[in-house]
């Protein structure tokens, strides 16, 4: 794509769904012209004439100017397009269960779906089998680095059972990790070098706190278009150009990924990504843990048979059922995926707390905007203030793909106001106590100043429009947890559709056990945010 | 029904049925696989031509590993996943080894092998005709399918052929009480429902496989626990599948499957289930005709409704306050109304 492109379409293929955007060049950059999306079935074509339709309507004489007034220019349109694909499966092997642990953890966060194996007292019939099933797209193989006294006897069976297996499926990617990958462990010379899939030595899981080896796996898996890949990169120019810490939190039908980005004066950004397979909506094998995590954040009355038909369903035709209860299930299993994909990343938490959360992914489409920004602050609970953002348009990742970085921050500049759905800012607070009144807020805004009194377990709301900024000053009695610890503290945060949220609910959040005094808590959190909530 | 509320205008284009997801009825030359572990033999190789009743493999169903010494004739060293038996007249040290496939070397000895073998042995036949693609000892056959094929949403047991009959219409459900004997080695269609233990009582009577709209997820987990048990007998059961066309949730069979299912009834059908699908051999078969703006409900309030799409209206606001792409249909000879495009589809 040229600089100099008038006009250019974005095209996000999905699993489950395919999302287009417009973007065209006016008064001297690019703006977004608008975006749609449908099932992953409905061509790409058919959405970007359905969106060319939309912006002649709205503006003739626009879309003239751009070239796009007469149908059938869909397929001529110059694109960026990115696809997710189901997640591939590696079988991770190692002698015990103390060295595959951090392997698999490692492979889990590279965009795998993860099968675990360990040899010791393990049937080696059962092992072979699941080693050279038909499902099994790759083996990741590994020993410590030199190997530990409890494997020492038995890397030669892992060798060769694992050479064994890419004899009987020779196209099978092997990689060969940290004690197996060792010049003088000779496993190497096990496997045929004639053979159609290659045999890949790679770092401990310990080098490099594991992202040499995670990088590396996820290098392995996806094509050169993959959008996970893509928002990552996309999410280092955005940090950039917002000159903030983003972070992006993507849910999508087949994996999720977390990218926390740093922008540095005078650097490159420092980006730290990770896919996750069961961060999926709807993740395989879907367990009864799965499904209890989905009913655990549902605020309304479904009883266990019907919601697993209906996830059922979801998973068979992930486009439908997306009003009314399907909503409210969906944005459980949203709330239940984002869980998982926080609980598979702990890194992140020790890293600094980003600036800017953005929501991304077709799964977070399902709920109003102003629903999405409470479900951020349910699941994402970090003490602090965060500015909230939605990836509407599904453009980060196809912008992602662009694989010069001056380019594709350029582009982003110029999309910076367009690019995300402002949600509002959060405010988290832990490390409360008292059971009555913690405190009050006060908001400067455009009028007088609004003071609300800060009730311990409780989200206050307070209208702050998006594009406006205002002034907060939190007084506790007793000093609490805003990432930094105080008890009296003046922020400016920036409105949104959500505005501000003032969280006083536990960190981490603690819900009632028993399932009907959690549905009325949550059906009253969410019925505050959610227009057309109906429980 | 939904109620909504006009955000902006209607459209009338003619290629706005593109827009609609399109579920094909019936397709051609699909791809099928048939898994092979390791001690299982293979009868075909790649490029073999296969019929309904061909064999396809060796099916070991009492596997157990033994160790065996190997020689090859040039000294070399075999592969993992091939076949090994004991030298005709020899006398071996342990005299019930059987042959087998050599599943990996023991470590450090490159001519002793672990030999994957077993006494009670089972042919596994073809359940359609086809071209053999791939075979991996240790893994799977591959088959490219002659014929076309109704997909379905997902599938239990094995893959089956029998003669396919209609054992109720498509908006019915079979009860147990409704099999008996002289279904046996049909592949049974029945509706838009069937539960856990008419399945097993279909199975015992020598049904071959069931046909159904929806099978709800506790029934489905209820026959794959009793499936399991049988495959865990000694004694090699009847091959028996069960397919659902659309999902879970309750709903008839679409009016252009049902009318194939109809025109098929008598024809001799395979049941796939990986992937999901049902196999004809089409010559012959007059297949239905679809109008181009026939849709059906695919999810939500109103599914398993039909009628016709009579154009796209754009954004609605939709209960739960979601805003989505509309069009406007007529279903079942009631009023038009507006749905969500994502609860259609078009047969195609």
């Amino acid at each position: 794509m040229s600089t100099r492109t008038q006009v250019f379409a974005t095209v996000d293929r999905g699993t489950a769904s395919t999302a287009v955007a417009l973007i065209g060049r006016m008064g001297g950059r690019y703006r977004l012209l608008g975006s749609t999306g449908g099932p992953a079935g409905v061509p790409a074509d058919a959405l970007i004439e359905r969106l060319r339709r939309s912006v002649a309507a709205a503006d003739p004489e626009l879309a003239e100017a751009l070239g796009i007034g007469q149908a059938g220019i869909a397929p001529d349109l110059p694109r960026l397009v990115c696809s997710t694909a189901r997640p591939p499966l590696l079988a991770v092997i190692a002698a015990t269960e103390r060295v595959v642990r951090p392997l698999a953890a490692i492979a889990e966060t590279a965009g795998w779906q993860v099968r675990t194996l360990v040899l010791d007292g393990a049937e080696i019939l059962k092992t072979a089998m699941d080693l050279s099933d038909r499902h099994v797209d790759a083996i990741l193989a590994g020993a410590s680095e030199p190997p530990g006294a409890d494997e020492r006897t038995l890397i030669g069976e892992l060798g060769t059972l694992v050479a064994a297996a890419t004899e009987r499926r020779p196209d099978l990617v092997t990689v060969l990790a940290g004690g197996l990958a060792a010049p003088s462990g000779k496993t190497e010379a096990l496997f045929r070098p004639d053979r159609p899939g290659p045999t890949v030595l790679a770092p401990s899981p310990t080098a490099h706190d594991g992202e040499s080896l995670r990088s590396l796996l996820d290098s392995l898996r996806g094509g050169e278009d993959d959008g996970r890949r893509a928002i990552g990169a996309a999410t280092g120019s955005l940090a950039r150009v917002l000159r903030r810490r983003v972070e992006v939190l993507e849910i999508g039908q087949s994996g999720g990924s977390r990218t926390l980005a740093s922008w540095q004066p005078g650097g490159s950004p420092s980006v730290h990504t990770a896919t996750v397979a069961r961060a999926a909506l709807l993740p395989r094998p879907f367990a009864e843990a799965d499904l209890d995590a989905v009913i655990g954040w549902l605020p309304i009355s479904l009883d266990r048979l019907r919601t697993r038909d209906r996830l059922r369903e979801m998973a068979i035709a992930p486009w439908g059922d997306a009003a009314g209860e399907g909503a409210i299930l969906r944005m459980a299993a949203v709330r239940a995926a984002t869980g998982r994909l926080l609980e598979m990343t702990p890194g992140f938490d020790v890293l600094p707390a980003p600036d800017l959360v953005v929501a991304s992914g077709g799964a977070w489409l399902a709920a109003p905007a102003t629903a999405t920004a409470l479900a951020i602050a349910d699941v994402a609970r970090r003490p602090g203030a965060r500015a909230v953002g939605l990836d509407h348009a599904r453009v980060l990742a196809p912008i992602g793909t662009i694989e010069d970085d001056e380019e594709r921050a350029r582009l982003l500049a110029d999309l910076r106001d367009d690019l995300l759905v402002p949600l509002g800012t959060i405010v988290t607070a832990a490390g409360l106590r008292g059971t009555r009144t913690l405190g009050t807020l006060t908001v400067h805004g455009g009028g007088s100043p609004l003071e609300v009194e800060l009730v311990p377990g409780g989200v206050e709301l307070v209208d702050v429009p998006p594009g406006e900024r205002a002034t907060i000053e939190l007084r506790f009695r007793e000093p609490v947890d805003l990432g930094v610890r105080a008890r009296h503290i003046s922020l400016e945060v920036l409105g949104g559709l959500g505005g501000l949220v003032v969280d006083l609910r536990d960190v981490p959040l603690h819900l009632p056990e028993r399932l009907e005094p959690r549905r009325e808590l949550l059906a009253s959190w969410q019925a505050a945010v959610w227009p057309g909530f109906d429980q | 029904m939904a109620r909504v509320r006009p955000v902006s205008d209607a459209v009338a284009s003619p290629a706005w049925l593109d827009e609609i997801p399109l579920h094909r009825l019936v397709e051609p030359g699909i791809e099928t696989s048939v898994p092979l572990p390791p001690g299982d033999r293979p009868l075909v190789e790649p490029g073999t031509a296969v019929l309904p009743g061909d064999l396809l493999l060796e099916h070991v169903r009492d596997r157990r590993v033994d160790e065996v010494d190997v020689r090859t004739p040039d000294g070399g060293r075999p592969l993992a996943g091939s076949r090994w038996a004991p030298v005709p007249g020899r006398r071996h040290r342990a005299e019930h080894l059987a042959d087998g496939e050599l599943l990996a070397p023991m470590p450090g000895k490159s001519s002793r092998w672990r030999l994957v073998t077993g006494e009670h042995r089972a042919q596994i036949t073809s359940s359609v005709a086809g071209i053999v693609i791939e075979v991996r000892p240790g893994a799977m056959i591959r088959l490219r399918i002659d014929g076309l094929a109704l997909r379905g949403a997902f599938a239990a047991g094995s893959s089956a052929r029998g003669r396919l009959e209609l054992a109720t219409d498509p908006f019915g459900d079979l009860r147990p009480g409704g099999i008996d004997v002289g279904r046996t080695g049909s592949i049974l269609v029945v509706g838009s429902r069937i539960d856990a233990e008419a399945l097993t009582r279909a199975r015992a009577m020598g049904v071959r496989g069931i046909v159904a709209a929806s099978i709800a997820g506790k029934d489905l987990r209820d026959f794959q626990a009793s499936e399991r048990r049988q495959r865990a007998a000694l004694h090699v059961p009847e091959p028996f599948g069960v397919l659902a066309l659309d999902g879970a949730i309750k709903r008839s069979i679409a009016t252009p499957v049902a009318a194939l299912l109809e025109r098929l009834a008598g024809h001799e059908v395979a049941l796939l289930v990986d992937p999901p699908a049902l196999v004809f051999d089409g010559s012959g078969i007059d297949l239905p005709t679809v109008a181009p703006d026939w849709v059906r409900v695919r999810s939500g309030p109103n599914i398993g409704a039909e009628g016709r799409v009579l154009g796209l209206v754009g954004l609605r606001r939709f209960s739960g306050g979601v805003h989505l792409e509309a069009a406007r249909v007529e279903l079942d000879g009631e009023p038009p109304i507006e749905m969500p495009l994502g609860d259609l589809e078009r047969l195609g």
